[in-house]
C-alpha cells in the first residue's frame, strides 16, 4: 500500500522545508513520490535537485492541449499513453525519490479529458513504480487535490506559524477538506517556529479550530543559514531540531 | 524455449518500472538525440528469416549509467520487417506497437513511448543474469511474434546503435509515421464496429454524452476515436466508453441505432435520436466544453463559426461565450452546435447541410489556422471574418460581392 501525506499551509509556514526533509526522512525506508503541487515554492531547491520550468505537468497538458488544437497532434497516438510517457520523462530521479512538478494551474478551456488522462497516468506511475510514499507539497487552495488530479490522501498535515492569522487560514484549509471529493484520512497541525510556549491567545484560536495539534515545532537557527546561502535544507545537520521533529512526526504518524 | 535466454518473460513483468538506481544502462529517450522505431510489411523473398543483426556497439561494449557521472544513455533503432501473405501497410503500426509490450514483458526491461521517442531501460539485475548483447533482445521479439502473431510468416530484426546509421534512416522513418498519421486522418466511420461515448461533462451538463468516431472528433477537441479506444481499453466502465454502431439508418446525416440507443441511456431518456452529421432536427448535444459553436444565421441560411479564443463579437453581434450559455448544458439545440475544432476538418463534417461550404463568416485566427482545407475547398476567399464585415447587412453584400457557392445555389446537398 501506497501512503499519501500532503503537506499544505500558505506561503513562509515552512512547509516546503518540512516536505522535504520528511521525503529525507522517508526515501530511506521506500520509495517516495515527491509532488511539487505548489506552483509557487520551489520543492526542488530544498531538495536539491535542478530546476526545469519545461518539465512540469502543467506544461506537458498545455503543450499537448495546444498540439491537438492545431492539429499537430499525431492522429495515431493515443493522448492516454502520450500523457503518461511524458510524466514518466518528466520526473526528476534521485536516490530513494522521484520528484514530479505539478506546474502552474490550467487556463481557460476546457481540461475534463485531459485532467481525466493526468489522474489516470498518475495512477498508473504509483503502481509501476511501486512507490512505498507519495509525500505532496500543496499550495493552500490545494488545487490539486480538488482537482483530483491527486488521488485520497491518508495524512494532510496543515503548516502554521505562531500567530493567530495563521491559525486562522489553518482552520479554513481544514473546512475545505469537506468539500474536496479526495478522501482525507487524518488531519494534523503543524505549528512552526515556535518561541517558547504558544500564547493563550493562539492556544484558544486552536482549540475552537478544531484542529489537532500534531508538533510544535521550534525556530531552527540553522536553517537561515542554508536559505540565505541557496543551499537545499537536506544539508540540515542531523541533530538539528527541525531534523529532529520531522522524524518525530513521522514516528508519531506511524509513517 | 525461455531457458535459453538471460531473463524470464511474461505478463507478470509488463507494469514493471526501472527507476535510475537500478539502472544499468538507456537506449533512447530523452537524453539519446537520435532514436526510432519501425516495422515494415516486405515481401518473403526480402527477408532472411529470423536473422538478428546487430550494427554498432553492443550492451556489453558500453559504458554503463554511472551514479557519480550519469551517462549511460545510448541511441537506438529496432527495425522489425515482416512477411506474410496476410499482412498489408495496416499492419505495420499494429506489429510496431508490440514492441513496447514485448520489451515489457521481459524482465528487467523496460519500455516507453514509440516511434522516435522510444526509450528503453535495462536493470542492473538483469545485466548481472547475463543480458548483455542485444542480440538476445532480437531473439526474443521473434520468439515472441512468431508465437504470438501467426500471419507473420517471416521476420528479421535489426538493431543499431550506430548513431550516425541512425541519423541517416531517421528521416525515412519519419516519413512513414507521418504517411501513417495521414491514413489515420482518413479512417471513416464506414471502416470501424465500434464508436466511443464520452460523459466526462455530466457533472455540467448531466444530459450530454458526446459521441467519437472517426469522422467526430469529441466537443472539447480532445479525444479522437483513436483516444476514444485506448481509454475504454484501460477502463471499460470508465467515462469513456465502447458504442457499438449498430445499424446505419441514415449514411448522410450520420444517425446510427447504436449512437440512438447510448444517447437515450445516457441522457436520461431525454434524446434518443441524433445526428452526428447535421445541425438540423437531432444535432449532437453539447456540453460546456466545446471548442467552437457552429450557429444558424437566418438571414443567409448558412452558418457561422466561432470559438472559444475569439473575444470579441460575431457577426450576429454576439459573443462566444454569450453564445456558449445558450449552446450548453446538454441540449439539443437546432442551428447550435458545439463542436472540436478539429471538425472542421472532417470529410463529414455537418455533410446533410453542406458543410464547409455552409460556412460564410469565422474570426480570422481561425481562417488562417483553416487555410489549408479551406483553400483545397477554394472556399478561403468567400468567407467572410470581422476584419471583412461588421454586421449581417455587411455580410450579406460581402457573400454577393466575392461569390459565395452557397449564397450562388452552387451547393448541393447530398442525398
Amino acid at each position: 500500500m501506497t501512503k499519501t501525506i500532503a503537506i499544505a499551509g500558505k506561503g513562509g509556514t515552512g512547509k516546503t522545508t518540512v516536505a522535504a526533509l520528511l521525503i529525507k526522512l522517508l526515501s530511506q525506508k521506500g520509495v517516495v513520490l515527491a509532488v511539487d503541487a505548489d506552483p509557487s515554492t520551489n520543492l526542488n531547491q530544498a531538495l536539491g535537485l535542478p530546476l526545469d520550468d519545461s518539465k512540469t505537468v502543467g506544461r506537458i497538458r498545455e503543450k499537448m492541449t495546444d498540439d491537438v488544437s492545431k492539429g499537430r497532434f499525431s492522429p495515431s497516438i493515443s493522448k492516454p499513453e502520450y500523457l503518461f510517457s511524458k510524466i514518466v520523462e518528466s520526473l526528476a530521479e534521485s536516490k530513494g525519490f522521484d520528484l514530479l512538478a505539478m506546474g502552474r494551474p490550467e487556463g481557460p478551456g476546457c481540461y475534463c479529458a485531459s485532467n481525466e488522462f493526468l489522474r489516470a497516468s498518475l495512477d498508473q506511475l504509483v503502481k509501476d513504480y511501486k512507490y512505498n510514499y507519495i509525500v505532496m507539497d500543496c499550495e493552500a487552495g490545494m488545487e490539486h487535490i480538488s482537482r483530483q488530479t491527486t488521488r485520497d490522501v491518508d495524512v494532510l498535515l496543515i503548516m502554521s506559524d505562531p500567530t493567530i492569522r495563521g491559525i486562522t487560514t489553518a482552520a479554513r484549509m481544514k473546512d475545505l477538506i469537506g468539500e474536496l471529493r479526495s478522501k482525507i484520512g487524518k488531519v494534523g497541525l503543524i505549528v512552526n517556529r515556535v518561541k517558547g510556549e504558544l500564547s493563550p491567545e493562539i492556544k484558544k484560536a486552536i482549540d475552537e479550530s478544531g484542529l489537532q495539534v500534531i508538533a510544535l515545532v521550534p525556530e531552527d537557527p540553522d536553517i537561515a543559514g542554508l536559505e540565505m546561502k541557496g543551499r537545499p535544507v537536506t544539508e540540515l545537520p542531523q541533530e538539528s531540531p527541525l531534523r529532529l521533529k520531522v522524524k518525530e512526526i513521522a514516528r508519531s504518524l506511524l509513517l | 524455449m525461455e531457458g535459453e535466454f538471460h531473463a524470464d518473460m511474461g505478463p507478470q513483468y509488463e507494469g514493471e518500472a526501472i527507476r535510475k538506481e537500478d539502472l544499468y544502462i538507456e537506449f533512447g529517450g530523452p537524453k539519446a538525440a537520435h532514436k526510432f522505431e519501425l516495422a515494415t510489411v516486405k515481401s518473403l523473398d526480402e527477408i532472411e528469416n529470423e536473422k538478428v543483426e546487430i550494427i554498432g556497439p553492443d550492451i556489453g561494449d558500453l559504458k554503463p549509467y554511472d551514479e557519480e557521472k550519469g551517462g549511460g544513455s545510448y541511441p537506438i533503432a529496432v527495425l522489425i520487417d515482416v512477411a506474410g501473405g496476410e499482412l498489408d501497410k495496416d499492419a505495420e503500426a499494429i506489429i510496431e506497437r508490440r514492441i513496447h509490450m514485448f520489451t515489457n514483458m521481459i524482465e528487467g526491461w523496460y519500455h516507453m513511448n514509440q516511434r522516435q521517442d522510444v526509450w528503453m531501460r535495462i536493470s542492473k539485475d538483469c545485466y548481472k543474469k547475463g543480458f548483455n548483447s542485444l542480440r538476445e533482445l532480437g531473439e526474443i521479439y521473434i520468439l515472441l511474434y512468431t508465437s504470438e502473431m501467426p500471419i507473420i510468416e517471416s521476420i528479421q530484426v535489426t538493431i543499431i546503435t550506430d548513431e550516425k546509421k541512425i541519423e541517416e534512416l531517421l528521416p525515412h522513418a519519419l516519413e512513414v509515421y507521418a504517411a501513417r498519421d495521414e491514413r489515420a486522418r482518413t479512417l471513416n466511420d464506414e471502416d470501424v464496429d465500434t464508436f466511443y461515448g464520452c460523459v466526462l461533462c455530466q457533472s455540467f451538463a448531466p444530459t450530454h454524452i458526446s459521441i467519437i468516431t472517426p469522422n467526430r472528433i469529441a466537443n472539447c477537441g480532445a479525444i479522437n476515436w483513436f483516444d476514444g479506444r485506448a481509454a475504454a481499453k484501460i477502463d471499460p466502465d470508465g467515462p469513456i466508453f465502447a458504442v457499438p454502431k449498430g445499424e446505419l439508418i441514415d449514411a448522410i446525416k450520420g444517425e446510427y441505432s447504436g449512437v440512438n440507443t447510448i444517447e437515450a441511456e445516457k441522457s436520461l431518456g431525454n434524446y434518443d435520436r441524433v445526428y452526428l452529421y447535421s445541425a438540423f432536427e437531432h444535432p449532437h448535444t453539447s456540453c460546456g466544453c466545446f471548442e467552437a459553436i457552429v450557429y444558424y444565421i437566418p438571414e443567409t441560411d448558412a452558418f457561422g463559426v466561432v470559438h472559444r479564443e475569439f473575444k470579441g463579437e460575431t457577426v450576429v453581434g454576439e459573443t462566444f461565450s454569450h453564445m456558449a450559455g445558450e449552446t450548453s448544458g446538454g441540449k439539443q439545440i437546432e442551428g447550435r452546435l458545439g463542436t472540436g475544432l478539429e471538425q472542421l476538418r472532417s470529410s463529414k463534417f455537418i455533410q446533410a447541410d453542406g458543410g464547409l461550404a455552409r460556412i460564410v463568416w469565422m474570426p480570422k485566427e481561425l481562417k488562417e489556422r483553416f487555410k489549408d482545407v479551406l483553400e483545397k475547398k477554394e472556399l478561403y476567399d468567400k468567407i467572410a471574418t470581422e476584419e471583412d464585415v461588421k454586421n449581417v447587412d455587411e455580410l450579406l453584400e460581402f457573400l454577393e460581392k466575392v461569390g459565395h457557392p452557397w449564397i450562388k445555389g452552387e451547393v448541393e446537398l447530398p442525398t
